[in-house]
């Protein structure tokens, strides 16, 4: 489907996407967790942009972080270090992990981009107090903003970007349907391109297109899918050769719960509330990330009710090596999936890891055995 | 005895003893906590003790257990039991050895007693929030949390009246698992102990700045632990005044900790607790006395935030803005203060593969510390508990060198 | 004088006999598992009035001999001065580990950095990776020259390098190319320690590693600095040492 060529151009070459954005549109802002509060950037006329580690050798970046921080957090410091991300404008920490949490003191300590931002949210998202913290902190943030932009965020801005997002996140979802329901009717590499993609491209330009692609797709009649369902779990997946293995190996991600995925755009906002309070209960409300908390084993129980929805035959956990957040949640999960006779396997990944060799022979011996 | 051996025992703290006994006490009530009809928390080092001392609960520090675990040499079974478990070893080796303790009831005690509540404050690090995740399930029983927002450079008003709302569910939360009102009262005058112990275990600290030094940080590690668990009762007050005492007699009839003291250190992140022996003789050898360190001081850091007067109203700020919860750049200020204070010559940094909010940001504290003193820094790669991650031939070879540097500078007393 | 210098690392150990300065003679041999008493099968037969002892094994040296110890850092940085004169960078790749010294105009440590715990970036790696190839240690560097193209190696870890190594091989990749990424992941794990330390001037190249010319080749390449190794760097430390035994005891004669 050449539809989906400009998202592969995109994430194989994201500092020339941002090149180009910033001549057309202008600034823009990065950030790293999906708790980065996008619509209010996109309010405030900045392009907001995730970042990803370009996997270059760490070499800057060992004269701030021991190896035994993850490749993610070690390799966007080096390439900020090295001048990789010079297109910024600046850069939004909102709090997630230990790593990140000092990543962001380094930064301000390190770097020289005009913007800079912590946008501490709660660890803590299932209380009053939580939520009325939140919309502080959202409401600091756009203030934060407005001076940067030297114009003040209106209502309708910010209605306006949030309705955008929702469109993003309503054919994102739908992709993800059709994915599920008809396996083979997108490769899991272009699913993979058209997800990375829509957290760096201009997202009006995104919204579009994606439009375009859930069309085509809705028309395709593709052939009866036979092999194995499978749910991609963990914490961001920047590897797009493992659908590649995955499909290769007879199976299909037909869902995840990844940081990169369904837990980064599931859901929607409220447009006919505030639009504050519509960003708050989004991000109080959205699938959660292990490094927040909203009760002892909701996580867990959002994974058996993917794997339920999604009739899945097997469930691989993918996550960052020195993640502590996920490493501690691997446990439990891979407990609740057992205790439903769900079959799992846990992949341990580095950006910086090259070889597949071992990597290819664990998961086809896996989608065989299941 | 001979006479070595006499110099040695008058060099001895003779508070060990009664901190000794005092801790074997504390465990035992708490061991028997059921029987007595005591209700017993889990809580994190960092956490706010006094509204549990206030409620007659009986707070337990699984951290305090960690630390047991590793001096007494347990680290290493434990930790590859929880990652038979699943636990990944790049964990925190507090979490993973209590975790794998409440499978086989290990450690030096058999395990910990069982908590009936979980209390968790995330002002040392995100992953008290995931370990006591997995003990709530385990133990099936009420977790609160308190979130305290990490401070990269300011103390906000939000963060202030967030935290300050939680210090209200927490109370309610108590009032809850113990079915009893809260005792304002009783809270101001726990409070007001808090505010002593602290204040006494600052004074004790500051004994070191005295030359020679009555003390080490290696005695600061031990003493570090009624601090801890005890803060806000009177055993800790009498005990602290009591050590503060002995600190001063010390200074006046010129007991030094270490027999002949001609270079000062100061240590950063928490101790390699097997390996506490070693390191102590081994900068002794050397004649350099680790006269302070960054981590017993996070237990008096937060004085200036704390209102004797309004405990519970100060106990926000002072809970939030301790040394792990603030920005590196900050972090460093602390640093360079006690250089100043404490009179040093070169800094010692324990990069602990254990704790990240730590160890992620030394390198620029020591680039800062480089630039602003001079003076010479050395990192020693370890864990707190996991001797897997320790090499002891290679530590050996660093110390020598770092010291080789300190003794080669002229200005060096 | 007769001073004599000892280096007993984790895989080899080194002995330099100096006559008031001038090197006499200069011995190794293999630290196997018995380091003291390999370091006695070493001495035999030599004579001096004095011996320093340096390395891993000094302190054990020390016991049984009653020799004065320095660090390895320090003979280094000794031994790097006597060659070049002025030098104030010091690079040490040795058998465990590899280390970055820096000096001031008098020759005096100021600071050093050493690689992290494990043996990633070492003479054992190497050795290790050149095993698993088939290579002989000795002319692994000269085997990896003859590379066109770079085979990237990011796994720095033994154990974890040493599989992705396999599985290269196993996919039919060249063994000298992959043999030349190993390398240049070696010299820009130094590199990166070097930058740490100080980012411009000659580097003086010491340790066993330094015998080997693609490294020092990639890493004139890559740091665009001078990089100065004199004829027996693997000596360097042992001659470090046997000169501040002479200068320690000339220093006891006044």
């Amino acid at each position: 489907m050449k539809e989906i060529n400009p998202f592969h151009a995109a994430i194989n070459d994201p500092g020339g996407l941002a090149a180009g954005i910033k001549k057309r549109s202008g600034k823009i802002l990065g950030y790293m967790c999906s708790y980065a509060p996008e619509e209010l950037i996109h309010a405030a006329g900045f392009h907001p942009m995730r970042l990803f580690s370009s996997k270059s050798d760490i070499c800057l970046a060992q004269n701030h972080l021991q190896a035994y921080c993850c490749s993610l957090v070690r390799g966007v410091l080096e390439d900020s270090l090295a001048g990789r991300l010079d297109y910024l404008e600046g850069m939004v920490f909102p709090h997630t992990c230990d790593s990140i949490q000092r990543l962001s003191d380094i930064w301000r300590l390190n770097t020289k981009f005009n913007f800079f931002a912590d946008v501490v949210m709660p660890t803590k998202l299932n209380t009053k107090s939580a939520r009325t913290y939140m919309t502080d902190v959202l409401k600091k943030f756009k203030t934060d903003l407005e001076k940067a932009a030297e114009h003040s965020i209106t209502q309708n801005d910010l209605q306006n970007s949030i309705s955008l997002f929702n469109r993003i996140r309503r054919d994102l979802s739908r992709i993800y349907e059709l994915k599920s329901q008809f396996p083979s009717i997108i490769k899991g590499t272009d699913l993979f391109a058209i997800i990375k993609g829509s957290m760096i491209m201009d997202r009006e330009e995104l919204a579009q297109r994606l439009e375009t692609i859930v069309l085509l797709l809705e028309k395709k009649d593709p052939p009866p899918y036979s092999g194995k369902r499978i749910i991609l779990a963990g914490s961001i997946c920047d590897m797009q050769d493992i659908y590649k293995l995955i499909e290769a190996s007879g199976g299909s991600v037909v869902a995840d719960d990844l940081c990169t995925g369904n837990r980064w755009f599931e859901g929607s906002m409220p447009e006919n509330i505030d639009p504050i309070e519509a960003l708050t209960a989004r991000y109080a409300d959205r699938a959660i990330c292990p490094a927040k908390h909203s009760g002892n084993t909701t996580r867990g129980e959002n994974l058996l009710a993917l794997a339920d929805t999604h009739k899945v035959d097997g469930v691989i956990f993918a996550t960052l090596k020195f993640c502590d957040p996920h490493a501690f949640d691997y446990p439990y999960m891979k407990e609740f999936l057992e205790k439903s006779s769900i079959k799992n396997l846990h992949l341990e990944l580095d950006d910086q890891q090259q070889g597949l060799g071992q990597l290819s022979t664990r998961l086809e011996t896996f989608i065989h055995m299941i | 005895m001979t006479d070595t051996d006499k110099k040695k025992d008058k060099r001895k703290i003779r508070a060990a003893k009664k901190m000794r006994e005092i801790m074997t006490t504390y465990y035992l009530d708490a061991m028997t906590a059921r029987e007595n009809n005591k209700k017993v928390a889990w809580i994190t080092s960092g956490g706010p003790v006094e509204p549990l001392i206030a409620m007659d609960i009986i707070p337990v520090y699984p951290e305090n257990h960690g630390a047991m675990i590793g001096a007494s040499k347990m680290g290493e079974e434990l930790c590859i039991k929880a990652e038979e478990m699943g636990y990944s070893q790049d964990l925190c080796s507090y979490a993973r050895t209590d975790i794998a303790c409440c499978k086989v009831n290990g450690g030096p005690m058999g395990g910990l007693p069982q908590p009936d509540m979980l209390i968790c404050c995330n002002n040392i690090c995100g992953t008290v929030l995931k370990w006591y995740e997995v003990q709530a399930r385990h133990f099936n029983v009420p977790l609160f949390i308190l979130d305290t927002p990490i401070c990269h450079t300011d103390y906000s008003r939000e963060v202030e009246s967030y935290v300050r709302r939680q210090m209200d569910e927490y109370i309610i939360f108590l009032e809850t698992a113990v079915d009893k009102k809260f005792d304002h009262d009783k809270m101001a005058e726990v409070g007001r102990l808090a505010f002593q112990g602290q204040k006494l275990w600052q004074k004790v600290l500051k004994t070191t700045t005295h030359k020679p030094s009555p003390m080490s940080a290696f005695d600061a590690f031990f003493f570090l632990a009624l601090i801890v668990t005890l803060r806000g009762t009177q055993i800790a007050v009498d005990f602290y005044e009591e050590l503060s005492l002995e600190m001063e007699e010390r200074i006046q009839t010129d007991i030094s900790i270490i027999p002949h003291e001609k270079y000062r250190l100061l240590w950063d992140n928490l101790p390699v607790w097997y390996q506490l022996k070693w390191l102590s003789q081994k900068f002794s050898d050397h004649n350099a006395c680790l006269v302070a360190d960054t981590y017993t001081s996070a237990w008096c850091s937060a004085l200036k935030y704390i209102d004797e007067n309004n405990f519970l109203d100060s106990m926000a700020q002072a809970y939030t803005r301790i040394h792990l919860n603030i920005g590196v750049d900050q972090m460093a200020d602390q640093v360079l203060d006690m250089i100043r204070t404490y009179d040093v010559d070169g800094f010692v940094m324990h990069s602990n593969r254990s704790c990240k909010p730590y160890s992620f940001g030394q390198m620029d504290i020591m680039n800062i510390v480089r630039k602003k003193t001079g003076i010479p820094v050395v990192m020693l790669e370890a864990d707190m508990v996991d001797p897997r991650s320790f090499s002891l031939s290679q530590t050996d070879t660093r110390i020598d060198a770092f010291m080789e540097i300190i003794k080669q500078k002229e200005w060096v007393r | 004088m007769i001073s004599a210098g000892i280096d007993i690392g984790s895989r080899s150990i080194e002995c330099v006999i100096l006559n008031n300065g001038k090197i006499r003679e200069m011995r190794k041999i293999d630290t196997g598992f018995d380091p003291i008493g390999q370091a006695k099968q070493l001495l035999k037969g030599l004579e001096f009035d004095t011996i320093l002892a340096t390395g891993y094994g000094r302190n054990l040296f020390e016991i049984e001999h009653e020799a004065t110890t320095i660090t390895e850092i320090k003979a280094h940085a000794r031994g790097a001065v006597c060659f070049f004169p002025g030098a104030i960078t010091v690079l040490d790749i040795g058998g465990q580990d590899s280390k970055v010294i820096k000096l001031n105009e008098s020759g005096k440590v100021i600071r050093f950095e050493m690689n992290d715990r494990c043996a990633a970036g070492t003479g054992k790696f190497l050795e290790i990776m050149a095993q698993t190839l088939g290579f002989n240690i000795d002319t692994f560097g000269i085997e990896a020259a003859k590379a066109k193209k770079d085979l990237k190696i990011s796994s720095m870890c033994t154990v974890f390098a040493e599989s992705e190594v396999t599985s290269l091989v196993a996919k039919g990749e060249n063994p000298n190319e992959i043999a030349r990424g190993l390398h240049i992941a070696v010299v820009k794990r130094a590199v990166s320690m070097l930058n740490r330390v100080s980012s411009q001037g000659p580097v003086v190249f010491t340790g066993g590693v330094a015998n080997n010319p693609f490294i020092r080749e990639q890493l004139a390449r890559i740091t665009k600095r001078e990089i100065l190794v004199q004829k027996t760097p693997e000596m360097n430390g042992a001659i470090g040492a046997a000169l501040i035994a002479m200068e320690q005891n000339k220093g006891k004669e006044k």
